[in-house]
């Protein structure tokens, strides 16, 4: 038997299979949509198609406790700590970076959350800020690391605002800047957006789908912190830390 | 986390206070329509006691605006006064109350006013911000009445004798031009004595709000600022004071028999800023799922002025209104807060940054990370409004608030 955690956020639906020795047997993701329900049962459907499940399912996310089956639902910060707690099992700041939150989360030496802070309402410094940039500028997400790695020098971008962001690269756009230097101050703009959250003096972790699909993003974490890691596949870290914290 | 059903266990003088709030409106209402007494708007924390002494009946648009926000009707008007020039980053009691007066409609109208009462004199007191100065001044100029004041200073750290002797020079400049529009001549005693009723009237609400100190806590914030009302209202007034005899009363006997706000307290919390109001009961409902109780508050404790005293009713006056929290330095009000959050043994505090009330949002200044040094117990920034729901996520509140509520059960 098999037990599975999963994370429902607002825009992915982040699975894991784990099994008696807490180790993860399988990931699967697919897009949150309208329905949390229906996307976390494809996560079960994907699981249990080779796998005998145990009930409940643990939950976190902002559709947590909008599931059908039989489930315990978890605070994702509380989660993703536990989570990132037992891979390095020291005291360490983490910054999540997901498609609508950005979270800054001190654990100390016990592994429990001394202090966390959320993003203020606006997509500043989240996902979805990437990806409205991305729509606008006609290009696949992804491919932003790509033309951030050949940026010869940082243009600034300064609105917190997505949509005043985007009038701002136009303005860019006009003035002759490359689009990779572009870029390059788009994924700067996040990280002074997730660094304004709170100061950060020790180890430093770097989750979520931001950092997962835009690995020049962790690049420029480790630059400014040379004590930073981010683990992989660590958009599935809350779904993972459910499983632990329900053991 | 409690498996019982959330529950909001109602205070039964619940229904004596919508009379007694109701008594309030029809006295106002009688005075609109048959002209029989003067009408005065007051801030409220405002020279209400002058204003009673001299036979106005009073009205307070901050209530007002906080009716409306509880009404969930804010977002409705506030884009009226948006378009009028009133950004929508000033204070949202101001946008919201005028965007509905634009739009001819009041809360009121439940209560068979067809709008809201016409003043006769606004007055008010900047203690708490200035931007009620343009509120009262909107107001003045439409129905063409005088705006009166007293302009305190903010960030007020020693209550110098200086400090103290201008602002109530400034209470007694009031009196002739009041007089003017009360046809009548004040009268030092029924000031006196009104101040008397204060008085009693907040050393009453002050043994309310520290029946809290029990634990079990028979009240918690959300009775609060539902139950405080007549202090804002009816400070001054024998109605006020029958009021919270009875409500006091009744938390003593909660007391007694262990009878407690929430189902089950186990986490005892402060809550700093201005209420939700367009989300209280939810929030209410989210507290006392997870076995939360917020015993004290900023806002609710603003209506307690100890140091009114009959004897010396204008320098007390200009004493009790400067020595208020809203009105003082950070460096007071950080102690104020350490104390209180030490008084009512609380686990966590909150702090709800209002995008459109400064002078109620303490954690504007690192004020949080100062007392979090000193005293150690853990806090939790909110964002949001307390009419302007567009500036307020729930959903990432009730996160935050769950994994905070997570975060103490850690460290019980």
């Amino acid at each position: 038997m098999y037990r599975v955690g999963i994370d429902l956020g607002s825009s992915y639906t982040k699975g894991v299979l784990v099994d008696d020795n807490n180790k993860i047997i399988d990931y699967h993701i697919v897009k949150t949509g309208f329905d949390f329900n229906a996307a976390a049962q494809k996560i079960i459907d994907k699981f249990s198609a080779d796998h005998e499940i145990k009930y409940p399912i643990y939950t976190c996310g902002y559709g947590r406790d909008e599931v059908k089956f039989s489930f315990v639902s978890n605070s994702e910060i509380i989660a993703l700590a536990k989570a990132v707690f037992k891979k390095y099992q020291k005291k360490c700041s983490v910054i999540d970076i997901g498609g609508q939150d950005t979270k800054f989360i001190t654990i100390n030496t016990l592994g429990t959350v001394d202090t966390f802070k959320m993003n203020r309402k606006c997509a500043a410094g989240t996902g979805s800020f990437i990806e409205e940039i991305a729509f606008r500028l006609n290009i696949p997400p992804i491919e932003f690391n790509t033309y951030a790695d050949h940026a010869s020098s940082e243009t600034r971008i300064n609105s917190y605002c997505t949509v005043f962001a985007i009038s701002e690269i136009v303005g860019l756009i006009k003035k002759g800047i490359p689009l990779p230097n572009i870029i390059l101050g788009i994924y700067h703009s996040v990280i002074d957006r997730c660094l304004e959250l709170s100061p950060i003096d020790d180890f430093l972790v770097i989750t979520g789908g931001i950092p997962d699909y835009h690995p020049s993003i962790v690049k420029l974490f480790k630059k400014k912190f040379s004590n930073c890691e981010s683990p992989e596949k660590s958009q599935f870290m809350a779904a993972y830390g459910c499983v632990l914290l329900n053991q | 986390m409690s498996s019982l059903k959330p529950e909001i266990i109602k205070l039964n003088s619940s229904d004596i206070l919508r009379t007694t709030m109701n008594d309030y409106f029809l006295r106002l209402k009688i005075a609109n329509e048959t002209k029989t007494k003067n009408i005065a708007w007051c801030t409220s924390v405002g020279p209400v006691e002058l204003l009673y002494s001299l036979g106005f009946e009073v009205f307070f648009p901050e209530n007002h605006a906080a009716m409306i926000g509880a009404s969930k009707e804010a977002n409705k008007y506030i884009p009226t006064a948006t378009a009028q020039g009133y950004s929508p980053d000033i204070c949202s009691y101001l946008t919201s109350d005028i965007g509905a007066f634009l739009q001819h409609e009041t809360p009121l109208q439940k209560s068979g006013f067809t709008s809201v009462p016409k003043p006769d004199v606004l007055v008010y007191n900047t203690n708490q911000c200035h931007e009620v100065v343009d509120w009262f001044s909107f107001y003045a100029k439409y129905f063409k009445v005088p705006l009166l004041g007293i302009n305190t200073p903010l960030y007020v750290h020693e209550l110098t004798s200086n400090v103290i002797k201008s602002i109530s020079d400034q209470f007694k400049a009031l009196v002739p031009e009041l007089e003017k529009v009360a046809k009548q001549k004040f009268d030092l005693d029924k000031f006196r004595d009104t101040i008397k009723l204060s008085q009693e009237g907040c050393a009453l609400w002050k043994k309310i709000l520290e029946t809290a100190k029990h634990k079990p806590s028979p009240i918690n914030f959300f009775d609060s600022v539902i139950h405080m009302a007549p202090i804002v209202v009816m400070r001054g007034t024998q109605h006020a004071i029958d009021y919270y005899k009875i409500l006091l009363a009744e938390l003593d006997e909660r007391i007694k028999n262990k009878v407690s706000a929430v189902p089950k307290e186990l986490f005892r919390i402060y809550w700093d800023g201005m209420p939700i109001w367009y989300k209280l009961s939810n929030i209410a409902k989210l507290f006392s799922k997870l076995d939360s109780c917020i015993v004290t508050s900023t806002y609710s404790n603003s209506w307690i002025f100890d140091d009114l005293d009959p004897a010396n009713p204008f320098e007390s006056s200009a004493l009790a209104y400067t020595k208020l929290f809203i009105v003082r330095s950070d460096d007071i009000k950080q102690n104020v807060l350490k104390e209180m959050m030490s008084d009512y043994s609380v686990d966590g505090i909150i702090y709800h940054e209002s995008k459109t009330c400064t002078r109620n949002s303490n954690n504007r200044f690192a004020l949080q990370n100062r007392i979090f040094k000193e005293n150690h117990v853990p806090y939790l920034e909110i964002n949001g409004d307390m009419n302007d729901s567009r500036c307020y996520s729930e959903e990432q509140s009730i996160i935050a608030i769950e994994t905070f509520i997570k975060q103490l059960s850690t460290r019980k």
